[in-house]
C-alpha cells in the first residue's frame, strides 16, 4: 500500500507538472487542474510517508531515499501553499514543478532502506531544525522559479504577465518576498541545528561541511538582499543571482552528502 | 540598507566611521569571510586566525554602520537585526576566549576529580573544574542488529559543595550540568581492568583500573600497555574474548564479556589470569579483581550559550519583523 500511494502520488505531482508546463507554453488556464493534481498528490504522498513512518518506527530522517521523498513532499507543499496563496506564483510551476521532476527521479533510483534512528536524533529539536529548513528550502525554490522565468526572455514574460505580473520590477519583488522568507527560515534553522548540535555532540558549532557551506549560503543570501537594496541591482541582475543561491543551497543539502564523511550529513 | 546621508559639515571621525561603515565595503567584507570560512575549513587544521580577523573586520564595519548610518539606525527592526548580529559576533569571541572542551574517561564507581585526559581552553577561562566531583554509577547502551548503537542511559551521582549526593540519569542529548560546566556521554567507551598493587615494601596496596579500547570500536585491538604505580615496571595486557561481548547478530546492550582470559605480560614473562589470580613481580603483587566498564565523557564549558541563544531569536525576530512590513504590509514593487 505504502508503495501504490507513493506512486499515485508520483503520478500526481507528474501530471501537474506537466499540465504546468503545457499551460506556460500554450498560454492555456488550467489552474484548478493543477491545483487538484497537486492536492491529492500530497494527500497520497502525505499517507505513504505516514504508513512508513510507523512501519519503521521514525520519520523520513534518515536514508537518501526518506530524505529525498520528503523534500519532494515539503517543497511541493511549500508551493502548493505559495500557488494558492500568491495568484503571480502560478507560472513559476512550469519551472518549480520540474525541479520537484528531477529530485522524484533521483528518489525512484535510490534503494528505499529504513537506515537507523540514532539516539540524539529524539529531540524535538529535530522537527524544528529540519521543518525550518524545509520551508527554506520551498521558499527558495518558489524565488528561483520566478528568478528563472525573469531571465526566460519573451515566454518567461509572457508566462509572468499570464500571471497578472505586469512588469520585470514586480516580478522582482515577487521574487525578493520569497528570498526574505526563506533568510528567515534559513536562520531559524541554523539556529536550531546549532541548539541541537551543543546537546548532541557537545558543540553549538564546529564548522563541519554541513555547516560550513549552510553559512555560506546564508551569507550568499545576506549578500543577495544587502546587494539588491544598497546597491540597486537590476531586476534581471537579482534574478540571476537568486538562481545562484538556489544552486549553492541545492548542492549543500543534496550534494554535500555525497562528499563529506562528516558525522552531521546534511539532506535532512 | 541605504545609502548613508552625509552631512555638509562632517568631521573627521564622523566620516571615518561612514566610511568604515560603508555598505559597499559590507559587501566586500561579506565576501572576505566566505573566503576565510571556505580556507578555515578546507585547510588541515583550520585556520583559526585569519577566520577570527575576517569576523573582527565584519564587526567593524557592522558597528560603524550602527553608529553613522542614519538610514539604519531609523528603521528599529532592522537596526535591532544589525545590532543582534553585532553582539552575536561579540559573544562568539568572548565565549571562545573563556570556553573549555576537554575529554575524560571514568570506570563504574570512579569518582571524577577535575583532572581531564584532553583540554583546550580559552586563555580567560575561569578555572572551575577542580571543585567538580560526581561518580559514574555506569550505564546502559541499548544496540540494534549489526551494533548500531541505541540509547544511552548512564547513572551519575553529583557531591554537591555541602558534600550531599543527588542522583542523574545522562545520555545521548542529556548532559549533565554542573555550574556551566556540560558533561556528555559519548561513544567513546570500553572496558577496564581492576587490579590490585601490593608493594613488597609494606606501603599501601593500591586498587585501579586499566582502561582499554573503546569497544566495539576496537573489538580485535583490547590491549594495554602502563607502568606499576611507584616503580619503573612496564606491564602489558590483552582481553582475549571467546565471543563478541555484544552479539552483532541480534538486538543486544553493552555488556561485560562472561568468558575470557587476562593475558598479563611484564619483564619478558607472559601468563594468563582469570579473576582472583596474582602476579608476583621483585617490586610487589599484582591481583587481578576482574573486569568493569568506562564511560568517555566531553566536557564543555561557555557562559555565553544562553546570551547568544537570546541574542539569535532577537535577531531573526527583529528580520522577520522588517521583511514583515516592508513585504507584506507595504504591498507593491521595492
Amino acid at each position: 500500500m505504502e508503495a501504490q500511494l507513493l506512486g499515485a502520488a508520483v503520478a500526481g505531482y507528474g501530471l501537474a507538472g506537466s499540465l504546468a508546463v503545457v499551460a506556460t507554453v500554450l498560454c492555456r488556464r488550467l489552474e484548478t487542474v493543477i491545483v487538484g493534481l497537486l492536492a491529492g498528490g500530497l494527500v497520497a504522498h502525505t499517507a505513504s510517508l505516514a504508513l512508513r513512518w510507523d512501519r519503521v518506527g521514525h520519520g523520513p530522517f534518515i536514508s537518501m531515499f526518506e530524505v529525498l521523498s520528503s523534500n519532494v513532499w515539503s517543497l511541493t507543499l511549500v508551493f502548493l501553499a505559495a500557488y494558492l496563496r500568491v495568484r503571480a506564483v502560478r507560472p513559476a510551476a512550469a519551472v518549480a514543478l520540474p525541479f520537484i521532476f528531477v529530485l522524484m527521479a533521483w528518489m525512484l533510483v535510490t534503494h528505499p532502506d529504513d537506515g537507523h534512528f540514532p539516539a540524539t536524533y529524539r529531540t524535538l529539536w529535530l522537527y524544528a531544525h529540519v521543518g525550518f529548513g524545509k520551508v527554506f528550502l520551498g521558499s527558495l525554490l518558489v524565488a528561483a522559479a520566478v528568478g528563472v522565468l525573469m531571465v526566460s526572455g519573451p515566454p518567461g514574460a509572457r508566462a509572468l504577465r499570464a500571471g497578472g505580473i505586469a512588469d520585470e520590477v514586480r516580478a522582482e519583488h515577487l521574487a525578493l518576498r520569497f528570498l526574505a522568507l526563506a533568510f528567515v527560515f534559513e536562520s531559524l534553522m541554523l539556529v536550531t541545528g546549532a541548539i541541537w548540535a551543543q546537546d548532541a555532540w557537545g558543540r553549538y558549532w564546529a564548522w563541519d561541511p554541513l555547516e560550513t557551506w549552510s553559512f555560506l549560503t546564508w551569507l550568499a543570501l545576506a549578500a543577495l538582499l544587502h546587494a539588491r537594496f544598497t546597491l540597486r541591482l537590476a531586476p534581471r541582475a537579482t534574478a540571476i543571482a537568486i538562481a545562484g543561491v538556489f544552486v549553492l543551497a541545492i548542492l549543500t543539502f543534496f550534494g554535500l552528502p555525497f562528499v563529506s564523511t562528516a558525522l552531521h550529513k546534511g539532506a535532512i | 540598507m541605504n545609502a548613508t546621508t552625509i552631512p555638509c559639515h562632517e568631521g573627521p571621525v564622523r566620516r571615518l566611521l561612514r566610511e568604515a561603515g560603508s555598505t559597499r565595503l559590507t559587501l566586500v567584507l561579506l565576501a572576505v569571510v566566505a573566503l576565510a570560512v571556505i580556507a578555515h575549513a578546507r585547510i588541515e587544521g583550520g585556520l583559526a586566525g585569519p577566520l577570527a580577523a575576517a569576523f573582527a573586520l565584519a564587526a567593524a564595519n557592522l558597528g560603524a554602520a550602527l553608529l553613522a548610518n542614519e538610514r539604519l539606525r531609523a528603521d528599529l527592526a532592522l537596526f535591532v537585526f544589525h545590532l543582534a548580529l553585532l553582539v552575536l559576533l561579540a559573544l562568539a569571541a568572548l565565549g571562545r576566549l573563556t570556553a573549555l572542551t576537554g575529554t575524560l574517561e571514568l570506570a563504574q564507581g570512579e569518582v571524577f576529580d577535575g583532572r581531564l585526559l584532553t583540554q583546550e581552553s580559552g586563555p580567560l577561562h575561569p578555572d572551575g573544574l577542580t571543585r567538580l566531583r560526581f561518580v559514574n554509577d555506569g550505564f546502559t547502551i541499548a544496540y540494534a542488529e549489526g551494533w548500531r548503537r541505541g540509547r544511552t542511559s548512564n547513572d551519575v551521582r553529583v557531591f554537591g559543595h555541602d558534600g550531599r549526593a543527588t542522583r542523574h540519569t545522562i545520555g545521548d542529548i542529556e548532559p549533565l550540568v554542573l555550574d556551566g560546566y556540560r558533561f556528555y556521554t559519548t561513544p567513546n567507551k570500553g572496558f577496564a581492568i581492576v587490579m590490585r598493587w601490593v608493594p613488597r615494601g609494606g606501603q599501601p596496596p593500591e586498587r585501579g583500573t586499566v582502561h582499554l579500547p573503546s569497544y566495539p570500536l576496537n573489538e580485535h585491538r583490547q590491549a594495554q600497555s602502563w607502568r606499576i604505580p611507584g616503580t619503573s615496571r612496564e606491564a602489558w595486557v590483552m582481553l582475549d574474548l571467546d565471543a563478541p561481548a555484544i552479539d552483532p547478530s541480534r538486538a543486544s546492550t553493552f555488556q561485560l564479556p562472561g568468558a575470557h582470559r587476562l593475558v598479563f605480560v611484564t619483564g619478558g614473562e607472559r601468563r594468563e589470569l582469570r579473576p582472583g589470580d596474582n602476579f608476583a613481580v621483585p617490586e610487589g603483587v599484582l591481583v587481578y579483581e576482574g573486569l568493569t566498564a568506562w564511560m568517555g565523557y566531553k566536557v564543555f564549558y561557555d557562559p555565553t550559550l544562553p546570551w547568544l541563544l537570546a541574542c539569535a531569536g532577537v535577531g531573526v525576530l527583529a528580520l522577520a519583523a522588517f521583511f514583515w512590513r516592508r513585504f507584506v504590509r507595504e504591498r507593491g514593487p521595492a
